[in-house]
């Protein structure tokens, strides 16, 4: 058979070497702030540093460090641009905008003096292999970025009562791809746990005992998956807050919205001193909404952002991502 | 030690596929099980990025899975994967030019009942493919790609913020038919032609004539080695990648930043995340001479509705958010 092959190309992202470290119960290098991520580097974190030149390794403790940069895949690498502030004798800190870590999934390290590359231990949870132009994996480590990360001030705790002989407990789901290895839970007195940061969304997963995979079973959340079995389902909502300007001389403001089925009595709105505002914690995805000011229906004035719902009248739409 | 950060991606290449297996899909049910129609004409269809993937939640067959909205492709592809076991229906060989991949001699077939809930679409071709390789390394059950055979009779709006294809019926002359379908403002618009089932759009890089084809499921934009050294200008490679095929294929081509690409006096575009490679191949597939391709980072920067008929593509601002 003649094979003519036609060529469009779909490139895949592939995230490698997660599994590959051990793991302590805090990411290193960096935090989210809200809409910023503080990068912040502890001398103490750091055994070794590579000459840019040389690839020499160095002892860091024989480091003069007069300044630090950040350098990652958001700024082209560069060892003079992000300049980090000196907070402490050991402490240095950035911060950014989560924006301006544009896409990809972003990787960095520290450079000291715009000559050594700070080496991340291998105990950090959120480092990666750093590879070659030909895709072979150096012996050093990148500072990874996670979209979810295990963080004690997240915003989930995953827990499994019991199995106190295992030796090792993963958490493994969609948040991480099914990573086999990223995410390793703590022993604690009662079982095992461990707090992710997770951005609102649906998500499924799974826990790995020693190789085992087993559902939650404190969650009667489940789906059914391709294997015929069964993972454990978790819905991360947002807090939003709607704010109306204005119409301070209103009675009474009611949100309603699909999330709330247009119940005219369950969000009366607080009065603020610019106009009206209600929070709400909202899932991920669309919801339409509008306000009811004293008795009378209308959409949000302040959101360019409006739908036709199924019977032809117009919402305001909130996207919660 | 820019190298250290090298990404790795993967060319998708599907392993031939023969005339041996086939699939049969005659009054199949075929949807998108979060389709909304908002009226006779109009449905909303809610998807979700993987990475930079486009990807609907759908069912074929009695099976759920995703389906990559790819305007790069010709047909509907259905992963064979999942529906090896069925039935061939017809032996026609085609020559399919999807955005996946390689793609060697997928069998022709013809899905009889297609539908977007309430839409159903006849007849529409569809090929037989194995998509393995995508469900790996994104770890998602991928049943198919939509392709332009299913868009084509469709105005549709592709929205990143709202997370949401909207697809109205046109009639012959791309008109949309019913009313009530957007109350967003139309803020600017360029044209494009069809060359076989691909948006060609004639655009500017550094203001220099380029012509790019427009491709929902390239997750990075891609220009062509050979483009004008002006052109070249204004792109700032951050390091190498190498592309890599199941197949064992490599490719190492560069990777960065394009800026200053242009589609009009008034529509022009931020930094798009870029690999430089050959168009030798891509060329040859959508039979025309490309100086570029715009994949994921058009439709981040711009919501955009593309009008196969009137070959028009209309954009929409992102709202201002207030924080």
């Amino acid at each position: 058979m003649k094979l003519k092959a036609i060529h469009i190309i779909l490139f895949l992202l592939v995230f490698t070497g997660l599994d590959m470290y051990a793991q302590k119960d805090s990411i290193k290098g960096y935090r989210i702030d809200g809409d910023h991520i503080v990068f912040r580097f502890n001398k103490n974190d750091y055994l070794k540093a590579t000459d840019d030149h040389t690839e020499e390794r160095i002892d860091f403790e024989d480091l003069n460090i007069k300044e630090v940069f950040v350098a990652g895949s958001f700024n082209d690498w560069s060892r003079g641009k992000w300049k980090m502030k000196k907070i402490s004798e050991n402490i240095y800190e950035l911060r950014k905008k989560l924006t301006d870590l544009k896409d990809f999934t972003p990787e960095f390290k520290f450079v000291i003096n715009q000559k050594y590359w700070a080496e991340p231990t291998e105990d950090a949870p959120n480092i990666t292999a750093a590879k070659s132009y030909d895709g072979v994996e150096y012996y050093t480590y990148n500072f990874k970025v996670l979209l979810a990360y295990p963080s004690k001030k997240g915003n989930y705790t995953f827990r499994l009562p019991g199995h106190k002989n295992a030796d090792k407990v993963i958490l493994s789901g969609s948040f991480n791809k099914w990573d086999e290895g990223a995410f390793k839970m703590n022993k604690t007195q009662y079982g095992w746990e461990l707090t992710l940061q997770l951005k609102p969304n649906y998500y499924e997963y799974k826990f790995i005992v020693d190789g085992i995979w087993m559902e939650d079973p404190s969650n009667k959340n489940k789906a059914i998956n391709e294997f015929g079995g069964y993972n454990s389902c978790i819905d991360i909502k947002k807090d939003v807050a709607f704010i109306l300007n204005n119409f301070k001389d209103a009675k009474s403001v009611i949100l309603v919205g699909s999330f709330n089925d247009w119940s005219e009595t369950l969000c009366p709105m607080k009065k603020t001193i610019k106009g009206w505002i209600y929070t709400i914690k909202l899932s991920e995805g669309k919801h339409h909404y509008k306000y009811i000011i004293d008795g009378k229906w209308i959409i949000d004035p302040d959101n360019s952002v409006k739908e036709y719902d199924l019977d032809g009248n117009i919402n305001s739409v909130k996207m919660v991502k | 030690m820019s190298k250290l950060w090298t990404l790795f991606l993967v060319i998708i290449c599907s392993t031939s596929l023969y005339a041996t297996e086939g699939i049969h899909l005659e009054n199949t049910p075929f949807h998108f099980t979060k389709a909304q129609r908002v009226n006779k004409y109009t449905t909303r269809i809610p998807f979700k990025l993987v990475d930079r993937l486009i990807v609907i939640e759908g069912e074929l067959k009695g099976k759920k899975g995703e389906f990559i909205f790819d305007t790069g492709s010709e047909k509907l592809l259905i992963n064979k994967v999942h529906f090896s076991n069925l039935i061939l229906h017809d032996d026609n060989i085609s020559n399919t030019s999807g955005i996946l991949d390689y793609i060697d001699n997928p069998i022709q077939k013809r899905i009889q009942n297609f539908s977007l809930k309430s839409l159903s679409l006849f007849n529409k071709e569809s090929d037989l493919i194995d998509l393995s390789h995508i469900e790996r390394a994104k770890k998602i059950k991928i049943l198919g790609i939509i392709g332009y055979t299913i868009l084509k009779d469709y105005e549709v709006f592709v929205d990143l913020h709202l997370n949401q294809i909207t697809l109205t019926k046109t009639d012959t002359k791309g008109n949309t038919l019913g009313s009530n379908i957007y109350l967003e403002k139309i803020v600017d618009s360029i044209s494009f032609r069809l060359k076989k089932h691909a948006i060609i759009i004639d655009g500017f890089i550094n203001k220099k004539k380029a012509v790019f084809a427009l491709d929902s499921g390239a997750e990075f934009s891609q220009i062509n080695t050979r483009i004008s050294k002006k052109a070249l200008k204004s792109f700032y490679p951050k390091g190498r990648i190498i592309l890599k095929g199941a197949s064992d294929k490599e490719l190492e081509v560069i990777s960065g930043n394009l800026f200053r690409v242009q589609l009009s006096e008034t529509v022009y575009f931020g930094p798009m995340k870029t690999i430089l490679t050959s168009f030798l191949n891509i060329n040859r597939a959508f039979g025309t001479k490309l100086d570029g391709i715009l994949g994921h980072d058009f439709f981040a920067q711009k919501r955009a509705i593309i009008n196969y008929k009137k070959q028009k593509i209309y954009f929409i601002n992102y709202p201002i958010l207030r924080k």
